[in-house]
């Protein structure tokens, strides 16, 4: 049986992005793998991400991902990204197994987020 | 009126609809005329009638005898059949084969299987613009060669190659030669009777007929062996019980095709100008396929620095193809766009526009607009590659 390649969350992220976009003046993480590039970028106060954003080069799943992880961290502590595992976001956009390495690349991205993030931050 | 709502379809290269015309002759065959036209009895006599009846209105379509006309279940059949069957009923004459490396898969496959019993392929490459340059072609020949296998028009690019000179070639080295009609029988005129084809594929549901028959063009006195065995129907080359309303569908199909192919042809390429016209200065934005001479139902379109997939989901409602209907749900490039040159990024990123019959001037408005505003989106969310 056919069936859509895309879930209804993937459909409604990556029809309205509502997180993608720049963050002026803010930290930001990239990674280039895959054929894929992400970049996030973060405005932090107080210890807490207090905006998101996102940009994308990619299929998809990539993109509904990617907004996925801004609407999930903006709000959160900086120490949550360090939890931050690529599992939970493959289950609820239903990505293909064959799309992990595409979805590991936005694991590297929040990781070298954080590691922006706490460069600005240590003295 | 065409709103944001409704599906586009602009995929008449994978199929297209069935014309009211075909679907109510062969709701009447199927009321009246469904018997066994294998059966003595009068009532199977009926049914075989209907059979001749659409032998005569393709051989209209093609300008052929009705008798050079086998029946299959569509084109992939008949090019197995024609492929299989010729290159193993001329064994004896070699073992080389020659055909192209932008083949649809229901031919290449088939190549792919003589490979393995011992046959050589040439692969032939086009050059930039999809044609096979006819010295090309006949600097492949060999003594040995016995049979080449050429795509009329390609399935993906529109691209027409040029089947009289090619035809001449093998007449004059005696070798069999096959074309895939798929995508121009029913479509642009083909004239059998001058062309020097000995076989060619069509099938029923790219010109307005039903899906799962088509026909295999055998030229008088061309020898092949059959692939299928039992019931001895058509002169054994291939049984089984014929499909009445199918082939009675496949016959109003032709019928109708030969009545509208040049208006078909006017208001197709009224459209694709308007398509190319409405697209062509998005930045980064190749065509793939002919500028010039192409089939007008036919326009591959591909665009620097975006995603394929993205870039179809994008467009929806828009009802296009990222490559052959066939293999659309791989990840790989197109085989085919790739012989022309093109780097996996860009095979990836091409979109197949193909119109038809039904197609109209709002829609291919929408699809204008869709086209720009996809690839607007898609780069407006990408962030600047890091060096």
């Amino acid at each position: 049986m056919t069936t859509d390649p895309f879930n209804t969350t993937v459909r409604e992220y990556f029809a309205n992005p509502s997180h993608c976009g720049e963050v002026a003046g803010g930290v930001a993480g990239y990674f280039e793998d895959h054929g894929m590039r992400i970049r996030l970028a973060a405005e932090v106060r107080d210890g807490t991400i207090a905006r998101l954003r996102f940009q994308a080069w990619g299929c998809p799943h990539v993109i509904a991902a990617a907004e996925a992880v801004c609407r999930r961290f903006e709000g959160q502590p900086v120490s949550a990204l360090e939890q931050f595992k690529t599992g939970q976001i493959m289950e609820d956009l239903a990505v293909p197994v064959e799309k992990t390495g595409r979805i590991l690349v936005l694991e590297d991205t929040v990781r070298s987020l954080g590691r922006a993030i706490e460069n600005l931050t240590t003295p | 009126m065409v709103t944001n709502a409704d599906p586009v379809y602009l995929d008449y290269a994978a199929t297209t609809p069935l014309d009211p015309r075909v679907a109510e002759r062969m709701r009447a065959v199927q009321s009246s005329a469904y018997f066994n036209p294998a059966s003595n009895h009068f009532a199977g006599r009926l049914s075989a009638t209907v059979v001749d009846e659409a032998a005569v209105q393709l051989a209209a379509l093609l300008n052929v005898d009705p008798t050079s006309l086998l029946w299959t279940s569509g084109a992939t059949e008949s090019n197995n059949l024609a492929i299989l069957g010729g290159a193993k009923q001329r064994e004896h004459r070699g073992k080389h084969l020659v055909t192209m490396r932008t083949e649809h898969k229901a031919v290449v496959d088939v190549f792919r299987a003589l490979e393995k019993q011992g046959f050589e392929i040439a692969w032939l490459a086009p050059d930039a613009d999809g044609r096979l340059p006819l010295e090309r072609f006949e600097a492949a020949l060999r003594d040995d060669t016995q049979l080449a296998s050429i795509l009329h028009i390609n399935n993906e690019t529109g691209v027409v190659q040029d089947i009289e000179g090619l035809g001449a070639i093998c007449r004059s080295h005696d070798v069999l030669f096959h074309v895939d009609g798929a995508q121009s029988a029913g479509k642009v005129p083909v004239d059998l009777a001058h062309l020097p084809v000995d076989l060619m594929s069509l099938t029923a549901h790219k010109f307005y007929g039903p899906k799962g028959v088509g026909a295999l063009f055998v030229a008088d006195g061309t020898p092949i062996a059959p692939q299928m065995f039992g019931g001895g129907q058509q002169r054994r080359l291939r049984p089984g019980t014929l499909p009445v309303d199918l082939i009675a569908g496949l016959g109003e199909a032709a019928s109708v095709a030969s009545s509208c192919i040049d208006k078909d042809l006017l208001h197709l390429a009224a459209l694709r100008d308007q398509l190319w016209k409405g697209i062509r200065d998005v930045e980064g934005l190749q065509r793939n396929g002919q500028d010039r001479g192409g089939y007008p139902g036919i326009l591959n379109v591909g665009v620097q620095d975006v995603e394929g997939e993205s870039l179809l989901l994008a467009l929806e409602p828009l009802c296009v193809a990222t490559g052959s209907a066939c293999n659309s749900r791989s990840q790989e490039p197109s085989s085919v766009l790739r012989a022309l040159g093109r780097s996996d990024l860009e095979a990836q990123s091409a979109i197949r526009f193909s119109l038809g019959r039904q197609t109209t001037s709002a829609e291919i408005e929408l699809a204008v607009s869709a086209y720009r505003n996809a690839v607007k989106k898609l780069r407006d969310l990408a962030p600047e590659r890091v060096r």
